[in-house]
């Protein structure tokens, strides 16, 4: 990969475009005059299967997901008003992963870490021995199948493997992951470092 | 290779830079301390395993048949509990106030849009706009990868990844660079049937980088994503869908030059 360089100029302050196109061209702008019904159209249901991918990742199983991600999508369209540009699909991610934690929480109790846990995992991740000094190399890891990958994952705290799985496999950047799961950009860096490694880790262990 | 662990805040940033969330000052500081400590580099090569391995062996889960129906079904009906009452004088009343706050609301409008700047998507679109008007989408016509990268080279100091997505039915057809904001940067145009897909690259590291990027703009759709130190746009008219699954194919594709 060759670091590439560009000259950094100042950005205009304001984007340089007629004050009165997204007035005058409705036809343009792709929410203006549109209903509710229309709305959720454009904005959810292009995401529905990141939406049930995701769920599928909090929840560990398909009826699970499904029925959170059609709670899920009757709060999106509850709230499609809300929607104030941005990211749909990392909005309805939020959504989403909002939904399954309350929804485990009520049907399924014991799965589901309080804030305290979700610390002490982080505390836990801290502690010198758990870290990256023997992970495997990078063609070890480049060896491993996709069920023992798909298990690693599975197995990971649900803090990590949400940030983990909305970078990773979502591919949505820090600053939507921060705004998704509610914490600082800080927390977002440090789960995702650790998510990575305790990846790394228990690949190199099922070897 | 040294034995020597790399310290916390360290790797913290080493993601971070693969990531392509460093400013210009943090990304350079990373790629000196890489070069003086081979632990950290090697961990680097680890992350970056990794990824590749779970962008091409990670299955992925698949929405059930049928849920997206039950989906529109019972969003179908609050919509019909919802549209009721507007057959009254209350809706018509409204909806009057609404023009009026429409016809004079430009000013709203561009207050908002400030709120949420989109200078890159917007320069984005409308080149990609223009290039479909222009007699040739392209500065240089070639389906082939080993030409379009360095014909890049000699024109901008970044020469962009090019992959060849022939089977997968996305056809290269070329290559352009446009201009935003003064900066040069480098567009690759793809085509899938009779929709061209404009794929912009920029370095990680530059300002562009750093803002946040709309679902479409103007009926186009916009795919972005960061990878490897550059981010990438993807634009085009195709179904988000489909340029999803583009993004998808030159992320995880292996037929680069």
């Amino acid at each position: 990969m060759s670091v590439i360089s560009m000259q950094a100029k100042t950005l205009p302050s304001q984007p340089e475009r007629p004050a009165m196109r997204l007035v005058a061209s409705g036809a343009q702008d792709p929410m203006s005059g549109l209903d509710d019904n229309a709305r959720f159209r454009r904005i959810v249901l292009p995401h529905i299967d990141d939406a049930y991918r995701l769920a599928h990742w909090l929840t560990g199983n398909r009826t699970d997901a499904e029925d959170v991600v059609q709670d899920a999508s009757l709060r999106a369209f509850r709230a499609i008003r809300e929607y104030a540009g941005g990211n749909p699909r990392s909005w309805l991610l939020s959504i989403v992963r909002n939904t399954a934690y309350s929804w485990l929480r009520k049907n399924r109790p014991t799965t589901v870490f309080t804030v305290d846990d979700l610390e002490a995992v982080e505390l836990e991740q801290t502690k010198p021995g758990d870290s990256s000094g023997d992970t495997p190399e990078a063609t070890l890891i480049a060896k491993v199948d996709a069920e023992q990958l798909r298990a690693a994952i599975a197995a990971l705290p649900s803090p990590f493997r949400e940030t983990l799985v909305l970078r990773d496999v979502e591919g949505l950047d820090y600053r939507e992951i921060a705004e998704a799961t509610e914490v600082p950009i800080g927390t977002v860096m440090s789960r995702l470092a650790r998510a990575r490694q305790r990846l790394m880790l228990s690949l190199k262990k099922d070897r | 290779m040294t034995h020597s662990k790399p310290d916390d805040k360290s790797v913290l940033l080493v993601n971070a830079y693969l990531d392509g969330e460093l400013d210009p000052a943090n990304a350079l500081g990373v790629t000196q301390q890489m070069d003086k400590e081979p632990a950290l580099a090697a961990e680097a090569e680890r992350i970056k395993a990794l990824q590749q391995l779970i962008h091409e062996r990670l299955p992925r889960e698949a929405t059930p048949p049928g849920l997206r129906g039950r989906i529109e079904s019972s969003v179908g009906g609050l919509q019909r509990d919802r549209v009721r009452p507007s057959s009254s004088w209350r809706a018509l009343a409204a909806s009057i106030a609404l023009t009026a706050i429409v016809t004079s609301s430009s000013t709203w409008i561009v207050a908002q849009s400030q709120q949420q700047p989109t200078i890159v998507a917007d320069a984005l679109v409308s080149d990609h706009i223009r290039a479909l008007m222009a007699p040739e989408p392209v500065d240089v016509v070639s389906s082939d990868r080993h030409t379009v990268k360095p014909w890049f080279n000699g024109r901008i100091t970044a020469s962009p990844r090019v992959v060849d997505l022939t089977k997968e039915d996305f056809t290269l057809i070329g290559g352009r660079i446009e201009v935003i904001a003064h900066d040069p940067v480098s567009t690759l145009v793809y085509r899938r049937a009779k929709h061209l897909i404009s794929l912009t690259a920029v370095p990680a590291e530059s300002r562009f980088a750093l803002e946040r990027t709309p679902r479409a703009v103007n009926g186009y759709n916009i795919v972005h994503w960061a990878e490897n130190g550059v981010s990438y746009w993807a634009i085009s008219d195709l179904e988000a869908k489909e340029l999803e699954d583009f993004a998808h194919l030159f992320r995880t594709s292996q037929n680069e030059l």
